[in-house]
């Protein structure tokens, strides 16, 4: 694994020209930015989801009509945000896959996506019973905490990325 | 920039406002990216109670949902991550207050979140005043979707002037 972390293939995607590029010049701020709008767009989308889940808010809506309107506008903010994010990460490609914070952040994508995976196909189909009820049972709660934490977890890792660097 | 809002600045330099947040800053283990994440979430809810609301003003996203329904909803959140993000915002601003109020994409930020608040504030005001204030008639709904257009554009120019603020400070104040 250490190996893989400082084999010579990252310092190679480095010096892609399209990592110089965006690396010299404003567009790095740019993909920045944009990464920025549509990250906070899939958390403050799935967040809505999750406090549903919670029974803390939205509470007159269906589970599942709340997830069908809104998790394809947080899944099309994620395929943005990754495209931004691999942008910038190929500038620095070498330093970024040995960064703590950007393992971290990795990791906790990871947890994020088996989470929802977990809800998506192993809860969804059983939500008839909770839909519309405003309490909803212990795992539906586990699910929209660990959502919600995990999510933050990833802000807060992507966000110190920058302070490693 | 106008010489009253440089001079902001200076009053908020070398007072207990600036030595407050410089010694947070400094001294409370990871404060700096702590803070910026909690002003990056408050930037989630804008964009989880404005921003989606002014989609469904559009007719581009969450259909199920009526719009005087979603702003009686969704607003309380929009004014507590604005209060937040007015204080995690403070600290920085706080901290170094001659860099941002001599820099001119802070002057820009400023210029698209006054008028995307000011604008959030009357939609929201005409609403409580009477529930179904912007969907009375086609006359009102267009207006709605006017008023979503721009406040949409407004929100989005926030945060991207906010981000571009930490990169024009490379260009104005060279460390």
């Amino acid at each position: 694994m250490m190996e893989l972390l400082h084999a010579p293939f990252w310092i190679d995607i480095e010096n892609w020209p399209i990592s110089w590029e965006i690396g010299g010049t404003a567009w790095f701020p740019f993909l920045e930015s944009i990464h920025v709008i549509a990250a906070s767009f899939v958390v403050g989308s799935i967040l809505m989801v999750d406090l549903r889940l919670l029974g803390l808010a939205a509470t007159n809506y269906a589970i599942t009509t709340l997830s069908k309107e809104l998790i394809p506008w947080s899944w099309g903010a994620f395929i943005v945000a990754t495209i931004t994010g691999v942008g910038m990460f190929i500038t620095r490609a070498a330093s970024h896959v040995v960064n703590p914070a950007f393992q971290w952040k990795m990791f906790l994508l990871l947890l994020a996506g088996v989470n929802m995976a977990y809800f998506h196909f192993r809860v969804y189909s059983q939500i008839q019973q909770w839909d519309t009820t405003v309490a909803t049972p212990t795992q539906l709660k586990v699910i929209g905490s660990l959502s919600l934490l995990t999510w933050s977890g990833v802000m807060l890792a992507g966000r110190w990325i920058g302070h490693i660097i | 920039m106008p010489e009253f809002f440089t001079s902001i600045g200076g009053l908020i330099a070398g007072s207990f406002l600036q030595d407050g947040a410089l010694w947070a800053l400094r001294n409370i283990p990871g404060f700096p990216p702590i803070i910026q994440t909690v002003h990056i979430l408050g930037i989630a809810v804008v964009m989880g109670s404005v921003v989606i609301l002014d989609l469904r003003i559009l007719g581009l996203a969450v259909p199920s949902q009526k719009i005087s329904e979603m702003t009686t909803r969704l607003m309380p959140w929009l004014w507590w991550a604005l209060a937040s993000n007015f204080v995690s915002g403070g600290f920085f601003l706080f901290a170094r207050p001659n860099r941002y109020f001599n820099n001119p994409v802070f002057g820009w930020k400023l210029s698209f979140l006054i008028p995307a608040i000011l604008l959030t504030l009357f939609f929201y005001l005409m609403s409580r005043r009477q529930h179904d204030y912007w969907e009375l008639n086609s006359k009102r709904l267009w207006a709605a979707r006017g008023i979503a257009l721009l406040s949409l554009g407004l929100w989005i120019m926030v945060a991207m002037a906010g981000r571009w603020i930490a990169y024009m400070e490379y260009i104005y104040f060279p460390a």
